[in-house]
C-alpha cells in the first residue's frame, strides 16, 4: 500500500523534510521522495520499534517511528483521513506479523555483522560514547580491528586494503561517515539523503566499503532474510562439479593476481566458495568469464556470505543478462551505449564510422567487469561505490565521460588498435593531474580521475534511469534478433551434414525447433547421458546438446508436416481465421523413434535434419520403403499383421480430413489387396518345408508374425492410384517447410504511451476476441468450421480457400499493421539535440521548476574554486592526532569534492509544509 | 586525414590477427610467449578479448601483428565476429591432451572460412606439448585407446593447471596425425607448440608471415579504401624500430582495455 507523507528527521536541524511516497511493502516499509532520488528509504519493518501517533495541529495526522538504532523518523501522512487510518492499521497488523515470526529478535544478532555497528556506538553505550568515538578513529589508524570483531569483513582486513590510505584521506572520510550514520541510521535502517549520495561519490572508506555497497544494492536485505542459506548451498552441493565449477577453477588464479590475498589459498578457497554457490544457486546463468574478476573484487572488502549476496543482486538485478548464455545483456547495453553516443558524441560517433572503428572492442569489459579490469582497482573501486549507490546509469555516464574528456585524442585514431592504444594511456594516467599547467593549486590538485567523475555526473546528468530503460526497450528486439540469427547460423554450419537440404532451409528447419522449443519447452532441458556414460566421457555434463522430446517434436511436426497438426478453417462473418492444433497420433510417436537413430529418447538438429532429409527428397519407390520401415518395428523385412492394420491406420490418420470418399476407399481396398496377396503369398509351402511339423492353422499367420514383405507391399500400394500417387509426390509434399514469421516478443513491462495493441495481442486476448466473434458468428448463422485436409488432391468438392479469403486482410492485419506504424514512430525520435530527445523519453513531471543544468553547474564551479571552510568539518576538535591541520585540510578537500557533485536537491515542500514538519518535530504523542 | 600514400615508405605492414579457440587451451600463454617470451602459469582471463602488437621481420619487410586474443569461453562466441572481422590472419589454438578442443577448433575453423575475410590465412596450433612426450603420438593412433584416454584424463586432471609435471604420453588426446590431416585438408598452416617451453611458437607467426598476401594488403591500404591509416601513418602511435626487445617491453603490460 502506498500513501502520500512528509519525512521529517526527528531531529531539529539535521535534515529538511520531504514529501514523498510512504510505502508498506511487506516485510519492509519504504520511502521515495517525490523527485524519487534526493531522499528514500528501505527498512525492514522488524527494525522498527516504536510507532506514536502524533498530537499536532488539527487536521495533521503523523507518526513517529523509533528505529532500532534509536533515530526517530516522523512522518505526516498527507492522504486523506480513512487512507491514513487504513494505511496505520495495515502498518499495525504487518508489525505484528513480523513479531510473531521472530524477526525482530534476528535484527539484534544480524547487525552485529556490519562494521557500522563497531564504527557507531550502539544505544547501550549511547550515554558515555563522545569519548570513544574519538579513540575509534584512532584504533582505526592503527589497523587493529575495533573492540568487538564481530562484524563482517573482507580479505583487504588481513591482506590489506589496496591504495595508499592516507591518500585515500581513509580517517576522514570515516569520520564523516561515522557522523552521517549516527544521525541517519544505518546497516538496516539507513535513511538515505542526499548527502549520503556525495560522500560515496568522493569515495567509501575501506573498511565501511563492503557493508555500504551491500546496503546500497540492498543485498544487506536479502542476506538479512535468509540467514544461513549460502552456508547451506555449499553443504548441499559438496564435491559436485558441474560445467560452471571447472570453468571456475581455470580462472581461480587469474582473478586479480596481483593483489595479495589471491596469492594466498585463503583467498583463493575463498572465491571459489562465493563462485560456487552463485553457479549452484542459480545453475541455468552458472558462472561466466568476468564474474571472477567481480567476486575477487567484492571479496576484498566483505565476507563470502556478503559477496554471494551481493554477487546475486549485481548479475540477476544490476546486470541483467550480461552473464547469462547468450550474454544478451551485455550485447543490450552495448548497443544502448553505441546509441547514447551516437546522441551525446555525434562527432565522435561519425569519426568511428568512417574509420570502421567499433566501440565495444573497448567499452565490452568496462561493462562487464565494471572497469575493475580497465582502470588501476583505488580508481574502479570509486566507480562501482558509485554504481552501487546510483545504478547502472553509472557505467553509461562515466563511459560518455571517459570519450568526451578524449574527445580530440579520439577523433585522431584510425583504428580498433589506435582506440585501444589510447584508452590504455589514458586509464594508466587517471592519477595524474587533470590541470598540471594551472596557477591555482587548487585546480592544480584536481587528478584526471576526479575530473572523469565530474564530467560523468554533471555533464552526463541527462543519462537517467530512465533512459537507459528505454533505450533498452528499443534495442530490445534488434539484439534478440541478431543472437538468433547468429546461432542459427552456427547451428546450421555446425551439423555434422546437412542432407540435401540448403542453408535456408535448415534455417527453417532450426526455426520450426526453436519455435516448438518456445511453445512447448522441454520437461528436461538437456537430456544428460547416463552416469555410466558421464563417467566414461570424461566430461561432467558437456555443453548439453539442444535435444527435443516427444511432446515438443509434436509441435515441431506440427508445424512441418500438414498432416501432423488440425487445421480448422473457421468464418463467422467478420473474419475468417484458421485455428490450428497438434494432431496426436502413434504414427507421430513412431516417427520420433524411427529418427532417434542414436536412443537417447531425445532428437537433436540433427536426428531432424536427417530425419526429414529420409522423406522429402524421395522419389515413389523410396517413399514406399520408406513407409514400410517405418512401419516394421522389429525391422526384420517384413510387416505383421499388426503392422499391416497399424500401416492401414495411419493411412486413415493422414487421409482424415481429405474431402470425399477417394481416400476412405484407397484404404479399404489396400486393406483387402493387402490381406489377399498377403494371405496368397503367405509362404505356406515354404513355412511347412522350413517346418515341417507346421502349426494346424497353417495359412493363418499369427498377428505378430512375419507376414508382408517390401516387395509384396509395394505392389499392394501401386495397385491402387491414389496412393500410388499418395507416394510419389503428396506425402513428400506433405512436409513443408516454411519460414516461420518473426514472433512478436511479449511487451515488456508497458511504456506509459500504453501501447494498446500490445496489451490486445496476447495470445490469451486474442483467444477471447475470437471466440467473442464466433458467437456472433453463430447467432447471425453464419459460423462455419470446415477442416483443412492436409493433402487436398482430390477434392471435387468447393474447398474453401483457406490462404486467401477475402476478409482476412482488412481484419486481421489491421489491428497489427497499425501498431507496427506506432512504433516505429516512436523508434524514430529525431536524434539531433541530445537535451531533447531525452527529455521526451521522461515521463513524469520531474523537478518542473530548476531543471536546467547550467546555474547549477556555474555555481558548483563557483564552490569548488572558492570555498575555504565547510560547517561540518568542526566535528574535528577531538581528534588526537598531532597532524591535526594537516587533516583539517585534508577534510576540507573531501568535502570540496563533495560539494562540487553539491546539487539542488527539492524537497517538494512549501514554506508552510516545512513549518508544519518542524512543529510535529516538538509534539506530544497521543495519549 | 593522414596521407596513405605515405604509409607506403615504411616497411612495416599492419597485420590484424586473432586468436582462437576453447577457453584454458593456452590462447594467451600462445600470445604472451611470442610477444614477450615469457610464460605466466596465472594469466588473468580475458575479458571479451586482449589486445597485443608485435613486430615480426621477414627478410626485408616488418610486419607489425595486432594481436585480437579472445577470450574462450563458449558464451563468448557471439562476441567473436566484432575480433575477427577485417582480420587477416587466424590462429586457432587447441589443446593435444583434450580432444574436444579440437572439435571446437575445427568449428571456429568453419566459422572464419565462412565469415571472416575470404584471404584470411588460417593457423591451427595444438597446445601444451610439453605435456606429452617428445615423440609425436605412436599410441592413441586409433579411436578406441583415444576414448580410454578421456576417461583417464577426467579422473586425473580436470581443473589442474596446465604447468603440471612431465606426464606419460597416454596424455595426448589428439594424434599429430590426425590433426596434421585435417589442416591439410582445410588448408591450414599447423603446428604443434608449447607456449611454457616456447616450441613452435614464434614459427606459426613467421609462417603465417610468408604465406599473408603482404602485397595486397599494401595495394588496398595505398588505395585508401576504409583502412587509410592501415600501413603505419598513425599519429601519435610509438615509433619504436624494428628491434623486437625494445618493442617487447612496451607491449607486455597489455591489460584488457
Amino acid at each position: 500500500m502506498e500513501i502520500n507523507a512528509v519525512l521529517s528527521l526527528g531531529v531539529q536541524g539535521e535534515e529538511d523534510s520531504y514529501a514523498g511516497k510512504l510505502y508498506i511493502l511487506p516485510p519492509y516499509l519504504t520511502f521515495s521522495s517525490v523527485d524519487r532520488k534526493s531522499v528514500r528509504f528501505t527498512i525492514p519493518l522488524s527494525t522498527i520499534r516504536r510507532v506514536e501517533r502524533l498530537n499536532a495541529r488539527a487536521g495533521i495526522y503523523a507518526l513517529s517511528l523509533g528505529l532500532w538504532h534509536g533515530m526517530k523518523i516522523i512522518v505526516q501522512l498527507t492522504s486523506l483521513r480513512p487512507t491514513a487510518d487504513v494505511f496505520c492499521s495495515l502498518l499495525r497488523d504487518s508489525l505484528k506479523v513480523e513479531l510473531q515470526r521472530g524477526q525482530m529478535k534476528a535484527v539484534k544478532t544480524f547487525v552485529k555483522t556490519c562494521y557500522s555497528e563497531a564504527l557507531v556506538p550502539t544505544e547501550s553505550s549511547v550515554g558515555d560514547n563522545e569519548r570513544e568515538d574519538g579513540s575509534l578513529i584512532s584504533e582505526e589508524k592503527d589497523g587493529s580491528p575495533p573492540r568487538e570483531s564481530t562484524y563482517h569483513g573482507g580479505l583487504g582486513l588481513k591482506f590489506k586494503f589496496p591504495g595508499d590510505p592516507k591518500k585515500l584521506r581513509e580517517a576522514s572520510k570515516i569520520k564523516l561517515w561515522t557522523t552521517y550514520l549516527r544521525a541517519h541510521g544505518r546497516n538496516l535502517t539507513l535513511l538515505r539523503y542526499p548527502q549520503c549520495t556525495r560522500l560515496v561519490q568522493v569515495g567509501l572508506p575501506n573498511r565501511l566499503r563492503g557493508e555500504m555497497w551491500e546496503t546500497l544494492s540492498g543485498s544487506l536485505y536479502l542476506r538479512f532474510a535468509n540467514p544461513g542459506v549460502y552456508q547451506r548451498t555449499l553443504d548441499e552441493n559438496k564435491g559436485r562439479t558441474t560445467t560452471s565449477t571447472e570453468d571456475i577453477e581455470k580462472d581461480l588464479h587469474r582473478s586479480l593476481p596481483e593483489y595479495a590475498g589471491y596469492q594466498d589459498e585463503e583467498g583463493i578457497a575463498a572465491l571459489r566458495r562465493v563462485l560456487q554457490a552463485y553457479s549452484f544457486k542459480n545453475p541455468e546463468l552458472g558462472y561466466c568469464q568476468a564474474m571472477n574478476i567481480l567476486a575477487a573484487a567484492i571479496l576484498i572488502y566483505m565476507s563470502e556470505e556478503q559477496a554471494f549476496w551481493l554477487l546475486g543482486v549485481l548479475c540477476d538485478r544490476l546486470l541483467p543478462g550480461y552473464y547469462s548464455q547468450s550474454m544478451h545483456g551485455t550485447l543490450l547495453d552495448q548497443r544502448v551505449f553505441e546509441s547514447l553516443v551516437q546522441r551525446c558524441l555525434p562527432i565522435i560517433h561519425d569519426h568511428f564510422q568512417e574509420v570502421d572503428v567499433q566501440l565495444s572492442v573497448a567499452s565490452l569489459p568496462w561493462f562487464l567487469s565494471l572497469f575493475i579490469n580497465s582502470m588501476p582497482m583505488v580508481f574502479a573501486f570509486r566507480i562501482v561505490d558509485c554504481f552501487f549507490c546510483m545504478g547502472p546509469k553509472v557505467l553509461f555516464q562515466v563511459g560518455l565521460a571517459i570519450l568526451k574528456i578524449n574527445g580530440e585524442k579520439l577523433l585522431e585514431i584510425q583504428d580498433d588498435g589506435g582506440f585501444l592504444h589510447l584508452m590504455r594511456d589514458y586509464f594508466a594516467s587517471l592519477g595524474d593531474s587533470a590541470h598540471p599547467q594551472s596557477s591555482d593549486p587548487r585546480a592544480r590538485a584536481i587528478t584526471r580521475f576526479q575530473e572523469l567523475l565530474l564530467v560523468s555526473f554533471r555533464e552526463f546528468a541527462v543519462i537517467t534511469d530512465e533512459t537507459i530503460l528505454s533505450e533498452r526497450r528499443r534495442f530490445r528486439s534488434e539484439i534478440i534478433h541478431s543472437i538468433e540469427s547468429f546461432s542459427k547460423r552456427s547451428a546450421v554450419r555446425n551439423l555434422k551434414s546437412l542432407e540435401r537440404f540448403s542453408k535456408e532451409q535448415a534455417g527453417m528447419i532450426y526455426d520450426a525447433l526453436y519455435k516448438a522449443m518456445f511453445m512447448v519447452p522441454n520437461t528436461v532441458i538437456a537430456t544428460p547421458p547416463t552416469p555410466s556414460l558421464l563417467a566414461a566421457n570424461g566430461e561432467p555434463d558437456e555443453r548439453p546438446e539442444t535435444r527435443i522430446e516427444l511432446r515438443t517434436f509434436q509441435y515441431f511436426l506440427s508445424e512441418i508436416a500438414t498432416w501432423a497438426r488440425d487445421e480448422k478453417v473457421v468464418s463467422n462473418g467478420f473474419q475468417q481465421r484458421i485455428d490450428r492444433s497438434i494432431a496426436e497420433h502413434e504414427f507421430i510417436d513412431r516417427l520420433f523413434f524411427f529418427w532417434d537413430t542414436s536412443c537417447k529418447g531425445a532428437l537433436s538438429f540433427q536426428d531432424l535434419v536427417s530425419g526429414l532429409d529420409g522423406v522429402m527428397f524421395n522419389d515413389l519407390m523410396e517413399n514406399i520403403e520408406w513407409f514400410f520401415n517405418l512401419h516394421d518395428k522389429n525391422k526384420d523385412g517384413f510387416l505383421s499383421k499388426d503392422e499391416v492394420l497399424t500401416l492401414s491406420e495411419t493411412f486413415l490418420f493422414i487421409f482424415r480430413y481429405e474431402i470425399g470418399d477417394a481416400y476412405l476407399g484407397a484404404v479399404s481396398r489396400f486393406m483387402t489387396n493387402a490381406f489377399e496377396y498377403g494371405d496368397a503369398l503367405l509362404p505356406d509351402h515354404e513355412k511347412s518345408e522350413e517346418k515341417p511339423d507346421g502349426e494346424s492353422t497353417k495359412p493363418q499367420a499369427g498377428s505378430n508374425t512375419p507376414y508382408l514383405n517390401l516387395a509384396t507391399f509395394r505392389m499392394v500400394v501401386l495397385a491402387d492410384e491414389v496412393l500410388e500417387s499418395f507416394f510419389e509426390t503428396d506425402l513428400s509434399a506433405s512436409f513443408r517447410l516454411e519460414s516461420v514469421p518473426d514472433m512478436d516478443l511479449p511487451p515488456s513491462s508497458s511504456g506509459l504511451l500504453g501501447d494498446i495493441w500490445s496489451n490486445i495481442a496476447t495470445a490469451d486476448n486474442k483467444k477471447i476476441f475470437h471466440k467473442f466473434t464466433d458467437e456472433i458468428g453463430k447467432t447471425i448463422g453464419k459460423h462455419q468450421v470446415i477442416h483443412r485436409p492436409s493433402i487436398g488432391r482430390y477434392t471435387k468438392l468447393d474447398e474453401p480457400k483457406a490462404h486467401e479469403s477475402l476478409l482476412t486482410p482488412s481484419m486481421r492485419k489491421s489491428p497489427s499493421k497499425s501498431s507496427l506504424t506506432t512504433t516505429s514512430s516512436t523508434l524514430s525520435i529525431p536524434a539531433t539535440p541530445p537535451m531533447l530527445s531525452v527529455d521526451s523519453s521522461k515521463k513524469l513531471p520531474m523537478r518542473p521548476s530548476e531543471y536546467s543544468p547550467l546555474p547549477m553547474v556555474k555555481a558548483a564551479n563557483a564552490a569548488l574554486m572558492e570555498r575555504s571552510h565547510f560547517a561540518i568539518d568542526d566535528a574535528t576538535g577531538d581528534d588526537d592526532t598531532d597532524d591535526e591541520s594537516e587533516r583539517g585540510a585534508d577534510d576540507d578537500q573531501v568535502m570540496d569534492e563533495v560539494d562540487a557533485f553539491l546539487e539542488a536537491h527539492d524537497s517538494g515542500l512549501t514554506a508552510a509544509d516545512k513549518e508544519v514538519a518542524n512543529d510535529l518535530l516538538h509534539a506530544k504523542p497521543v495519549k | 586525414m593522414a596521407d596513405p600514400a605515405s604509409g607506403s615508405g615504411d616497411k612495416s605492414v599492419q597485420v590484424k590477427l586473432v586468436l582462437l579457440g576453447e577457453a584454458a587451451v593456452g590462447k594467451s600463454s600462445v600470445v604472451l610467449r611470442f610477444v614477450s617470451n615469457e610464460f605466466q602459469a596465472n594469466k588473468e582471463p580475458t575479458i571479451g578479448a586482449a589486445f597485443l602488437t608485435q613486430k615480426c621481420r621477414l627478410e626485408d619487410r616488418v610486419l607489425r601483428y595486432e594481436i585480437w586474443d579472445t577470450a574462450g569461453q563458449e558464451r563468448f562466441h557471439s562476441l567473436a565476429p566484432m575480433y575477427y572481422r577485417n582480420a587477416q590472419a587466424a590462429v586457432v589454438v587447441y589443446d593435444v591432451t583434450k580432444a574436444s578442443s579440437l572439435e571446437k577448433a575445427k568449428s571456429w575453423v568453419k566459422e572464419l572460412q565462412r565469415q571472416a575475410n575470404p584471404n584470411i590465412v588460417i593457423a591451427l596450433a595444438g597446445n601444451k606439448v610439453d605435456l606429452v612426450l617428445p615423440s609425436p603420438s605412436t599410441s592413441g593412433a586409433n579411436s578406441l585407446s583415444e576414448s580410454e584416454d578421456e576417461a583417464d584424463d577426467a579422473t586425473a586432471t580436470p581443473g589442474e593447471t596446465p604447468g603440471a609435471d612431465s606426464q606419460p604420453e597416454s596424455l595426448r588426446q589428439v594424434p599429430r596425425e590426425e590433426a596434421q590431416a585435417y589442416a591439410a585438408e582445410a588448408n591450414l598452416l599447423f603446428f604443434e607448440t608449447s607456449a611454457k617451453t616456447g616450441e613452435g611458437v614464434v614459427e606459426i607467426f613467421t609462417e603465417i608471415a610468408k604465406k599473408i598476401p603482404i602485397e595486397h594488403i599494401l595495394a588496398s591500404t595505398r588505395g585508401g579504401a576504409g583502412r587509410p591509416g592501415a600501413a603505419g601513418a598513425r599519429p601519435g602511435q610509438r615509433q619504436e624500430g624494428v628491434n623486437l626487445e625494445e618493442n617487447q617491453a612496451k607491449s607486455k603490460d597489455a591489460c584488457n582495455c
